[in-house]
């Protein structure tokens, strides 16, 4: 509950933001000035709207690398009205990104800062450069407790908090776990893997840990494709659930399922799902979908 | 986790160290150019970083002083700066808000930038109010507190999605039930055996508050230790409460769970720490009874811990 409140005042914040970027574009009179003014404010207003509580966007890279390059191109239309925002970069150096963004803000606040001189005067200008320097490196290692922490959380943890499923580079470790167990349980495991467009991928997963059972871990292994290990008594039972669910399911891309024990590679079989046609396959063969 | 909290406090101090000298520089600087009245306050205001700086060196003190402590000294700086920087008020004014959402958590920052939006404006302005000046701080003071929300909710979703609990490597409360639901699930489905070890260490407090969370931090990885060597890899050894742990062998007749007992048991006697000592732990073989729902089954297994721990 208490996250849910907090989702509700960072979306106000950003709103609010948003809304008073939009104030500093109507009061501007620089046309390429209140066009990347609006572009802010529509920007923060998008996120606040796309914002939720899980890790179902991982920050695409033009999401991530946008707010640097308006910072960067507000300081250099109009120094002089924007150079309040200088101090920004300390802050904006805190959020998590790859390392790669970082480096390129470090070189976009050096080259922003550079282009000041001419307007602060030398004195003025090699203190701005200390002072910034030392509150990016203050912002820096701010973020490297987050980070390292991501790192290391981000490998285990579900995409979704209270849905059961998990990142794909689990599945592997969990089939070797579940293949052992099922043989010694004598119980009949088995891979179902599902592919579908990008945009279908996520309501599919939900679907999918919804219509399993709750022992069976569902996985997303790149934007197109999920796994799922189900467990049945036998392979009767495995056959009628199988069918079941793939009808309830009601997608039209490729799938196809493999008992653990015939289970050869993992690498195989989603190449296998990349080539074959749009219907559900079992063990190789072509059943009707 | 110590040893992280460790690294990033060296790094805080490394930087007050640096703003110290960086101040001692400024005064060499100012006496070098020859203007005299304005040496005392970089001077004095160094002396307070070095403050900050053993403050934070030390473990005892709250890390939270030295960084008021550090904050003050720029406030001060920026305070007797900027008026005489007044050719260039826009820059000046929006370095306090960042250097608060640096140094303190969201809430006393945001309260001291806006509490403060009059000091700065007037300190600029002098006394008329500049509306350019006013929206662009606001904005950037609105603006720069997105970023540690985002850190926030970053946080925030990292402790609700991540299975396992922050101090050892037992799984965290909630997926814990999670998990231990479903097995549930799993073994009526299967008409398998399910059985559920309550174990509780008694050591766990006393640990921490006589000798450190380092004392407190063996005893749990002994812990963990000794039921990843003589576990399956799919048995689920969870964290319920604080010294209360919960180990739920999946497929495990009722000999065989007391098989695994006895051998912790056995294992955890023969550990000896070097502050508490041998291990106690108390333990408790508890099973589903035939036709025994969940909720019914969850609720006697919190009555058996709660009566573990009091005994």
């Amino acid at each position: 509950m208490q996250t849910k409140y907090k989702i509700g005042l960072l979306r106000g914040n950003l709103l609010i933001a948003a809304l008073l970027l939009a104030l500093l574009a109507v009061f501007t009179h620089h046309a390429s000035e209140a066009l990347l003014l609006w572009l802010a404010a529509g920007w923060l207003a998008v996120t606040a709207l796309l914002l939720g509580f899980d890790h179902r966007r991982p920050a695409t890279v033009p999401w991530q690398l946008l707010p640097a390059l308006l910072l960067a191109a507000l300081l250099w239309v109009n120094p002089e009205r924007h150079v309040t925002w200088l101090w920004a970069w300390a802050v904006l150096l805190m959020l998590p990104q790859p390392r790669w963004i970082l480096l390129l803000e470090g070189l976009l606040a050096l080259a922003t800062w550079g282009s000041l001189h001419a307007l602060l005067g030398l004195e003025q200008w090699l203190l701005t450069g200390l002072l910034l320097a030392g509150l990016m490196l203050l912002g820096l290692s701010r973020a490297l407790d987050l980070h390292a922490r991501r790192e290391v959380t981000l490998r285990r943890a579900r995409l979704v908090p209270g849905l059961a499923l998990w990142p794909g580079h689990r599945l592997a470790h969990d089939l070797a776990l579940e293949r052992s167990r099922s043989q010694r349980e004598g119980v009949h495991a088995e891979l179902l893997l599902l592919r579908t467009s990008r945009h279908l991928c996520w309501p599919l997963a939900y679907r999918l840990c919804q219509l399993t059972r709750s022992f069976e871990p569902c996985y997303r292994l790149d934007p197109r494709s999920l796994a799922v290990i189900l467990i049945s008594a036998d392979a009767e039972e495995a056959a009628t659930r199988r069918e079941a669910l793939w009808h309830r399911l009601d997608t039209r891309g490729p799938a196809r399922t493999v008992t653990l024990s015939a289970l050869a590679s993992l690498d195989h079989e989603r190449r296998a799902l990349v080539r074959q046609a749009a219907e559900l396959q079992v063990d190789g063969e072509a059943a009707n979908g | 986790m110590a040893e992280r909290q460790g690294r990033r406090r060296r790094l805080y101090t490394a930087w007050y160290a640096c703003a110290a000298l960086l101040l001692l520089g400024m005064a060499a600087w100012l006496y070098l150019m020859g203007d005299y009245s304005r040496i005392p306050l970089p001077a004095a205001l160094s002396l307070v970083m070095l403050a900050a700086t053993l403050l934070s060196l030390t473990r005892e003190a709250p890390p939270r002083v030295a960084a008021y402590l550090a904050l003050i000294c720029g406030y001060l700086l920026i305070a007797m700066e900027l008026p005489r920087q007044a050719a260039l008020p826009s820059l000046w004014v929006g370095l306090p808000p960042v250097l608060a959402l640096l140094l303190l958590p969201l809430g006393p920052a945001m309260l001291l930038n806006l509490l403060l939006t009059p000091a700065w404006l007037a300190l600029l302005g002098n006394g008329e109010l500049d509306q350019d000046l006013l929206l662009s701080y606001l904005t950037l003071v609105v603006i720069a507190a997105l970023v540690p929300w985002e850190q926030a909710r970053q946080h925030a979703l990292l402790r609700a999605t991540d299975p396992l609990d922050p101090e050892c490597s037992a799984v965290g409360h909630d997926s814990l039930h999670e998990r231990l639901a479903s097995e549930a699930e799993r073994a009526s489905l299967l008409e398998q055996p399910l059985a559920v070890i309550l174990i509780h260490l008694p050591q766990l407090e006393m640990a921490e508050e006589q000798f450190g969370p380092r004392a407190q931090q063996a005893l749990l990885d002994s812990l963990c230790q000794a039921v990843a060597k003589r576990c399956r890899e799919h048995d689920i050894l969870g964290r319920e409460g604080a010294a209360d742990f919960w180990l739920v062998l999946t497929d495990t007749t009722e000999s065989g769970a007391l098989l695994v007992e006895q051998r912790l048991r056995q294992a955890l006697e023969r550990t000896t720490l070097l502050e508490t000592g041998p291990i106690e732990a108390r333990m408790r073989l508890c099973r589903p009874r035939r036709a025994e729902s969940w909720p019914r089954f969850e609720q006697r297994l919190h009555a058996i811990t709660q009566s573990l721990a009091d005994d």
